[in-house]
């Protein structure tokens, strides 16, 4: 029963045959997102929805937050009550008290130019006063270890600040019913332990969609859901993994366990004495931020692993590794040859954490084609055929819009457009977050399957795990083996 | 979605009263555009480069000034032949190309286009854009009015921002060797879907914008409070005092006569 009998407890969220579909762009209409859902949260419930992506978890985050149909059109039938409103007469600045949505993709939600007048913006909102919001704002701040970047715009914060600045506005708020969509996503084990403390210790009401299940959960719920097939289903914990575990694939075979390359090709990159510094250009009052590589080495074929603490460092590296940015000492080889910038950038393919940095054109094909179609020793036809059989291999329709595809979709096809580089070297910066452990290693699969050799960003240890065949590091600035 | 505009730094501007400095901002864009001579206008260009070089740094002046260049050089290359009459300098034959009115009239429009643009980034350079909207507020401007000044101007850097992070991308997915040998014309060509991309991004970002604001309160009842406030600037008397000399100091010497 997803909704208990009245008499219970009191509901913070009422969720009755919901159903919704996305406006469509084109002639043929969109296959419905959610279909009859009906959820129920009683006040100070801990629930965790688990789904595979692409299924609607967070369009249902944004139709109980209030902005869905509102902004992202669609058909939206049945009912929604938060804390006993009903969302088809109020706006969502009515529910700053009520509901508080962590978006999967933090850069989304930011409207202020600093970390801490990101965190007051509600609090001014809701007319407190100016010593209560300095005070809020300041307990946020040092409980989300973001007081050293407190003045620093979001520009210069990683992805796992990004996702702490979010979090800590919610504890300034503290509204009665938190949505946190993939919110785990991003951050580093501690700040993931400080997360699963809050969501213990809270005395609101907490729903957190996943699409993975993380070790952090363990006996963090008192109630498991999965959705699937536009509906929610509740049901044990065990029964809700086994079902779940089932949808994402997780007892199929480890593509990465004895694959075999097709190519026998060996290139060694290898990276000495490397140091970059930055200063943030908002304060005067942060240190700056200094990385140094004593020895690095990636080989074809090889599987690394690079861990580190949220703002430890490891974009940074990245940026250095594939040459868009240049480092204030130390060199580059390959095979010994000495590389510029220039080098990297072709020998080293970069998948950035959001990609929607990295796909900007209408369609699929053009998206796949844009490279391939100014080379030299292809022909339209050769393009063609290149284009087509990626597509088929990453599962991605041609004619489909990118910036309407869904995220993990949209990884897909960000993997897809390296995958057609070709490049000996891959970087993938937290590939993990929002997709099924075994999407993201047949990625990881594909991309190898030539002989390109992977470091891997993760903040997930049982990922890293079934990836990595040996680890790097980076701890107080210097990367390295462990 | 938006992009800070501010530079840290510790010089005088830093300490001066944004009330005082949008006031200064305004009478020095209305000075570019009194009739003062060409020294004068060029004074005022050069002093606020000094300016900015003293407080921003050298790094960030020379920043701004690359970023109008291009403006800067089709101002240059196409006024002149706008003019027409006046005393011949350059000429073909018996065709007049540039004539001494012509290349005036391009020198003036250049420094008043680099002075407003120093004007304007010192004061979003200069002053977190949380008191540039408590300036605004304390001119009466309502909240909504400010907050749409101040999201344009962060706006806009933000434009400039995914640029930059789409170039990269490009650069990454470039085929080195293997890549055809493209015309100057064909690169120029080429920017066009990195130009319409960063445009795409930042229209696309628009509703988040809207979403994001709804969701953080913005609409509400209440009457809206600040946690920042303009008490930590104490000079302000002064400041108006010094924002309100220079320009008219500079108006009486270089004024047209």
């Amino acid at each position: 029963m997803n909704c208990p009998a009245k008499g219970g407890k009191e509901l913070c969220l009422e969720v009755r045959a919901l159903s919704f579909t996305y406006h469509s762009w084109k002639e043929a209409k969109n296959t419905p997102v959610l279909t009859g859902v009906d959820l129920c949260l009683e006040q100070g419930s801990r629930t965790l929805l688990l789904a595979p992506f692409d299924r609607g978890k967070s369009t249902l985050a944004r139709i109980i937050s209030g902005l869905c149909p509102k902004y992202l059109p669609g058909v939206l039938e049945g009912s929604v009550h938060v804390c006993g409103k009903d969302l088809a007469h109020t706006e969502p600045w009515q529910l700053l008290l009520d509901c508080g949505y962590v978006s999967q993709n933090p850069q989304e939600q930011f409207v202020a130019l600093s970390v801490e007048d990101e965190v007051a913006f509600p609090l001014e909102s809701l007319g407190l006063g100016r010593e209560e919001i300095a005070r809020r704002v300041d307990t946020a701040l040092t409980n989300w270890g973001l007081q050293d970047l407190r003045s620093s715009s979001q520009q210069e914060l990683s992805g796992g600040e990004r996702k702490r600045v979010l979090l800590a506005l919610q504890q300034a708020v503290n509204p009665r019913l938190w949505v946190l969509d993939e919110s785990f996503d991003d951050l580093d084990r501690s700040w993931r332990e400080y997360l699963t403390t809050l969501i213990r210790e809270g005395e609101g009401t907490t729903l957190v969609l996943a699409s993975r299940y993380l070790e952090q959960f363990e006996d963090l719920f008192d109630r498991y859901a999965l959705l699937e097939g536009g509906k929610v289903r509740f049901g044990a914990k065990a029964e809700i993994l086994h079902l779940f575990s089932v949808l994402c694939g997780d007892g199929l075979a480890n593509p990465l366990k004895g694959q075999k390359l097709s190519k026998n090709v060996e290139h060694t990159l290898v990276c000495s004495d490397l140091v970059t510094v930055r200063t943030r250009v908002s304060t005067l009052e942060a240190r700056p931020f200094r990385l140094s590589v004593p020895h690095f080495t990636i080989t074809s074929g090889d599987l690394i692993t690079l861990v580190g603490p949220n703002g430890s460092g490891k974009s940074t590296f990245s940026r250095l590794l594939c040459g868009l940015d240049e480092p204030r000492g130390g060199s580059f080889t390959l095979d010994g040859k000495k590389m510029g910038a220039r080098d990297l950038n072709r020998s080293v393919g970069y998948l950035f954490q959001n990609p929607d940095l990295q796909i900007f054109l209408p369609t699929v094909r053009e998206e796949l084609s844009w490279s391939l179609k100014r080379r030299k020793d292809l022909s339209p036809d050769q393009v063609t055929a290149m284009v087509g059989e990626c597509a088929a291999l990453f599962g991605l329709d041609l004619e489909e819009t990118p910036s309407t595809m869904s995220y993990p979709l949209r990884k897909a096809l960000q993997a897809a457009v390296y995958y057609l580089l070709d490049r000996p070297f891959y970087i993938l910066d937290e590939l993990d977050n929002a997709l099924t452990y075994s999407v993201a290693l047949s990625i990881i699969a594909l991309l190898r399957r030539n002989g390109a050799g992977i470091l891997l960003i993760t903040h997930d240890r049982t990922f890293a795990s079934l990836v990595g065949e040996s680890t790097y590091a980076i701890e107080a600035g210097v990367l390295e083996s462990i | 979605m938006t992009t800070n505009t501010f530079v840290a730094g510790s010089g005088f501007l830093y300490r001066m009263d944004p009330r005082a400095k949008i006031m200064a901002m305004l009478l020095i864009c209305v000075l570019l555009f009194l009739a003062i001579t060409l020294e004068g206008l060029y004074a005022t260009v050069v002093l606020l480069i000094l300016v900015g070089s003293v407080n921003t740094g050298l790094r960030h002046t020379g920043r701004t000034f690359k970023s109008i260049l291009p403006m800067l050089l089709f101002m240059a290359l196409f006024m002149p032949f706008n003019v027409r009459s006046g005393q011949s300098l350059v000429s073909i034959g018996s065709f007049t190309l540039i004539t001494r009115e012509g290349a005036l009239q391009a020198a003036r429009l250049g420094g008043r286009f680099i002075g407003i643009t120093y004007a304007c980034t010192l004061l979003f350079a200069t002053t977190p854009m949380t008191d540039v909207m408590l300036a605004l507020r304390w001119y009466r401007l309502p909240y909504k009015a400010s907050l749409v000044v101040t999201l344009s101007f962060t706006y806009i850097p933000f434009i400039a921002d995914s640029f930059t992070q789409i170039s990269e991308s490009h650069r990454l997915r470039e085929g080195g060797e293997l890549e055809k040998r493209r015309s100057v014309f064909k690169r120029l060509r080429d920017l066009l879907p990195t130009l319409t991309s960063a445009l795409v991004v930042a229209l696309r970002s628009i509703p988040y914008l809207a979403m994001s604001l709804e969701q953080r309160g913005f609409g509400r009842s209440e009457k809206r409070t600040s946690y920042h406030s303009l008490d930590s600037y104490r000079h302000g008397f002064t400041d108006f005092v010094i924002s309100l000399t220079i320009p008219i100091v500079f108006w009486l010497t270089f004024r047209a006569r």
